[in-house]
């Protein structure tokens, strides 16, 4: 994708304007910027067995830019090339981040109950979901649990109720995946017996996903 | 099949296989099977209560396996028959995102009233869900399905739509066997309802 030609009617102090009520940092982000983080964040998304941190800020930004490109591109001749490259990467775009939802939707109907019980554990700038995310998985979670009851579990003998523990579906952390050092990162433990590895910027590795989901978390390597 | 073979939990596993098996988008709610189930739950379970009462009472060790027996036969019933309506759900969800938030009438037969209570629901919570994107903006998350190879798409009709109203205005009259050159993001809707064919 060629993200450095996405934005050329804008320029940063504009966007600026936009958004100057979010935080300094987050005001200097260029365009570009966000567009990387959103498409790594799908990426990871797209890869790691479970959910992970929900980048909303990230997404509203990338939003306004699309509407802020979207209401640029209005002046423009229908039939200038430029018009016809710029139309194509929003369309990019706007799938990117419909993928990188879909994925965490997919995955919240999966592990329903797993999340919200982790969720529950967490503080409040450690969740995982986004507030609106968070509503959808308790609705889910009830609409489903709604349905067991009236068509099966409310005619079965007392004792087969109670067991909703039971029911539980679980993300296998400890499945493989591929992974891209960001950065070098010294002794990663690998393996039961406190083997240790290091990683090298820029090498790629098949791991268990458990082992580097803090590595994923803090940026130091991405999911491929 | 014979009844001398017959084990506990065969219909329940019955249910299962039948679902998997069938290529329709969703075959009807086995009601009878789904009754047949809990039937056998409940006899296997009061059976086991009775003996439960006789094994406390006389202390007799030789009920104990069959106990456990029962007891396994019915985890296996109830597992299965959640099996069934779990993945008949996600049958259901499929056709939240393939058709929208109504159900096509020829589909809607298949369902029992929870089913389509149950996609009332999710159709809602979901449709509530994507509007409250990106501080009220909202995104359509059942379109884009597909990464996107071109701006434009060739596409045949397969039915006499009417007219249909493009984004910028202009208005083409969808006759059945016509091509068109559009836009793939306003017509995907109409090739996904199987109005519309993309073709090359």
């Amino acid at each position: 994708m060629s993200e450095g030609d996405i934005i050329p009617p804008l320029s940063d102090t504009e966007q600026n304007e936009d958004f100057d009520d979010e935080v300094d940092e987050e005001e200097l982000i260029t365009a570009q910027k966000v567009l990387e983080i959103v498409e790594t964040a799908w990426k990871n998304e797209l890869c790691a067995p479970e959910i992970l941190q929900h980048q909303t800020d990230m997404l509203e930004l990338m939003l306004g830019q699309v509407a802020h490109m979207e209401e640029n591109m209005k002046d423009l001749d229908k039939n200038d090339f430029r018009f016809i490259v710029h139309q194509m990467e929003l369309e990019r775009i706007r799938y990117v981040m419909a993928s990188y939802l879909r994925c965490r939707l997919q995955k919240i109907e999966t592990y329903t109950r797993h999340i919200l019980n982790e969720e529950e554990t967490r503080e409040v700038a450690e969740k995982r979901l986004s507030p609106e995310e968070f509503k959808y998985a308790q609705e889910f979670a009830e609409n489903v649990e709604q349905y067991f009851q009236q068509v099966a579990l409310q005619y079965m003998p007392n004792m087969q109720r109670a067991e909703a523990e039971q029911r539980i579906v679980r993300p296998n952390l400890m499945s493989h995946v591929f992974i891209k050092a960001n950065v070098d990162v010294p002794s990663v433990v690998v393996g039961v017996d406190d083997e240790e590895v290091d990683l090298t910027a820029g090498s790629q590795h098949i791991i268990p996903y458990q082992l580097v989901s803090d590595l994923i978390y803090k940026n130091q390597a991405q999911l491929i | 099949m014979a009844k001398s073979n017959k084990m506990f939990a065969d219909k329940a596993f019955e249910l299962v296989k039948e679902l998997e098996r069938s290529s329709q988008t969703i075959p009807p709610f086995d009601d009878d099977g789904v009754r047949q189930v809990l039937e056998e739950i409940k006899a296997i379970f009061e059976e086991n209560c009775a003996q439960a009462a006789n094994y406390s009472t006389s202390g007799d060790r030789t009920l104990w396996p069959l106990l456990n027996f029962r007891h396994a036969a019915l985890q296996r019933n109830k597992r299965c028959l959640l099996t069934y309506l779990y993945k008949r759900l996600l049958r259901i969800k499929a056709l939240r995102w393939e058709f929208g938030p109504i159900i096509p009438a020829d589909i809607k037969t298949s369902l029992c009233e929870p089913e389509v209570n149950f996609f009332n629901t999710y159709s809602k919570s979901l449709a509530s869900y994507m509007r409250s994107i990106g501080d009220g903006q909202g995104i359509d998350l059942t379109g884009d399905l597909r990464p996107p190879k071109s701006l434009y798409i060739e596409v045949r009709c397969l039915e006499d739509y009417g007219k249909f109203e493009l984004e910028d205005g202009e208005v083409i009259y969808l006759k059945k066997n016509s091509q068109h050159y559009l836009p793939r993001a306003q017509v995907e809707t109409l090739v996904r309802q199987g109005i519309l064919q993309h073709i090359a």
